[in-house]
């Protein structure tokens, strides 16, 4: 009898991808569309920083899944683009496949001895340590200049070919983008949901998970290094379009901007990292023709979608869904609301 | 479950444990067995250093000197997560879930950590359905009464399927007609897995009535051990529950 219900209980399994990230992934697919309907430079520029940004704060979707706040991201991204751009220019290698999987590697294994040192750290000291990382690699872009070509950055990248056909204007550098965001997003969604109850676990109560036989260091360096591969392939991205590689390109204070976008966008869900990335590279560029006024007209929009939604705007959305539908459960099409959105 | 089974496994062996936090001395020269499958209650006042010796035991904690030993494996100061893969799993005094997480979920987790396959459930079935916990299945751990989540902290620790369970405490803050699940928690534990029990608890009543034997910790020594009728008679026992301060904390207790 009891056997038969329990049985019963476990039939409805959760699917592997919530309904947010299937609406991401559609979204992100259909950018490749954006150089076949429109010839404006404006547009393809726009969905270019957009797909950068949002790929990018991947870096910080991930680590957040275990409630660590990564300022990382632009050191990885760096270590992708500077990949990337010694690969093409010193050594004349420019098909993407290959620069997008040295942008993906090379960081990700450079994550795993820096994760083995700073992964111990938790809360604000881990939050600091990142930063830090940034300022050194800074650093170290400015300081080894045979390598990085110093103050003077990489210059003159040549155009990367896809089997063997050359990628060199507008529309074919903003469907390389695309590429490499549709690559970022594919594997950070099914990273995420895969591992999603130890990232839970972790979040939740390290602690409990351990004493379950839940070795939490192996996830967390997997993840770090994870977070940092994509990074870097926003990195690659970011130098295609600029066709340089420059110290600037990657600030320590860029930081603060992936981090907005995952929260303003609603950190629980990887949707809510894509339109914060969507909503805040835009507003940029809108608040751009208020001049002085921008930085200012930024915030006030970050400070007001902080206190008016907690969970960001995905959040905010998510739940006004759920009260026009009159029950607690599901947000879009995913019967396990809790490990779907985790906590606001 | 027939006679061969309950001596299976491997006996939990304490051996000259010391420990010292720089220069508060919790304990001094502890030993004490127990058998594979046994039940073995432990007593003192609060800050006798009873959940410190779980952490000791689990590995949370190394000790200053001395070594735990579950058969021939030295247990001390080996990761918690590779003891509870050897078995050796504890629970925690506060309730201790996943919080925003269902009840199945909780489980799932429990059970996806240890590496064990989802029939565990059906092995637990009566347990859930007496504990209350099917009919609250999908609702998140937090939300629950007190007493609900600390049942289902202890299922948690069970659907790891343990050799050695360690409870800390698995009566404290429930109310009087909840305590008989903790008899039937630990019965079940006992038949159904063939799982050693170290006993941690307040609950006098609750001791003497399942435990064979107890130890009493006091001042961070062993200070008796023997069937709870003649042990808690004793005077130097008795003495020693008149006095006593606060037991420490524990991180992952959330109240």
């Amino acid at each position: 009898m009891s056997n038969a219900t329990v049985s019963r209980l476990l039939e409805r399994r959760s699917p592997f991808f919530s309904g947010y990230e299937w609406v991401t992934l559609a979204l992100v697919l259909a950018t490749f569309a954006v150089p076949f309907l429109t010839v404006n430079p404006q547009i393809m520029s726009q969905t270019n920083l957009i797909l950068i940004a949002a790929t990018a704060a991947l870096g910080v979707y991930i680590m957040l899944r275990m409630d660590l706040m990564s300022f990382a991201v632009p050191s990885f991204m760096a270590i992708g683009g500077y990949t990337v751009a010694i690969l093409s220019i010193r050594l004349g290698i420019t098909d993407v496949f290959v620069l997008a999987a040295a942008a993906f590697i090379v960081p990700a294994l450079l994550a795993i001895p820096l994760g083995w040192l700073i992964l111990r750290l938790k809360g604000v000291y881990f939050v600091l340590v990142t930063f830090v990382l940034t300022e050194i690699v800074q650093l170290l872009l400015f300081e080894a200049a045979p390598l990085t070509g110093g103050a003077n950055g990489l210059v003159g990248m040549p155009a990367v070919k896809i089997f063997g056909f050359e990628l060199w204007d507008n529309s074919h550098v903003l469907l390389t983008t695309a590429g490499l965001a549709f690559t970022g997003f594919l594997i950070t969604a099914i990273f995420t949901r895969r591992y999603r109850y130890e990232f839970a676990a972790i979040e939740k109560n390290d602690v409990l998970a351990e004493s379950l036989g839940l070795a939490c260091w192996k996830y967390k360096a997997l993840a770090f290094a994870v977070a940092a591969g994509v990074s870097g392939l926003a990195g690659f991205a970011l130098v295609n379009m600029l066709m340089t590689a420059h110290p600037t390109s990657f600030a320590p204070m860029s930081s603060v901007n992936y981090i907005t976008y995952t929260i303003v966008g609603g950190k629980a869900s990887i949707l809510g990292t894509l339109v914060g990335a969507i909503l805040l590279v835009s507003a940029t560029d809108y608040f751009a023709l208020s001049g002085e006024l921008s930085p200012g007209l930024y915030g006030l929009l970050i400070i007001v979608v902080t206190l008016v939604a907690k969970g960001g705007v995905i959040g905010m959305l998510t739940k006004t869904v759920q009260r026009l539908r009159g029950r607690n459960g599901g947000g879009l099409t995913n019967p396990k609301p809790a490990l779907a959105e985790g906590k606001s | 479950m027939d006679g061969a089974n309950l001596t299976r496994g491997d006996a939990l062996r304490v051996e000259s444990i010391s420990k010292a936090f720089g220069g508060l001395k919790v304990f001094h020269d502890v030993n004490f067995t127990m058998p594979a499958g046994g039940l073995l209650g432990v007593i003192g006042p609060n800050g006798a250093g009873k959940t410190t010796m779980i952490n000791i035991i689990s590995g949370r904690l190394p000790p200053s000197s001395g070594r735990v030993m579950l058969g021939d494996t030295r247990v001390d100061s080996q990761p918690v997560y590779s003891n509870a893969g050897r078995g050796l799993v504890r629970s925690f005094q506060q309730t201790a879930t996943f919080n925003d997480n269902s009840i199945e979920d909780n489980l799932l987790s429990a059970i996806r950590f240890s590496g064990k396959d989802r029939s565990v459930l059906e092995r637990l079935a009566v347990l859930l359905e007496k504990f209350g916990l099917v009919e609250n299945w999908r609702r998140d751990a937090n939300l629950l009464p007190y007493g609900l989540q600390k049942m289902l902290g202890l299922t948690m620790a069970l659907a790891t399927e343990p050799r050695m369970l360690l409870l800390d405490e698995p009566a404290a803050g429930l109310e009087k007609s909840e305590r008989g699940n903790i008899d039937d928690y630990i019965a079940f534990a006992q038949t159904e897995f063939n799982c050693g029990v170290l006993l941690v608890e307040h609950d006098m009543d609750l001791i003497k009535r399942l435990c064979p034997q107890v130890i009493v910790l006091d001042g961070g020594k062993l200070i008796a051990e023997g069937a709870p009728g003649e042990v808690l008679a004793r005077k130097d026992v008795i003495d020693a529950y008149l006095g006593g301060s606060d037991e420490e904390d524990d991180h992952a207790q959330h109240s």
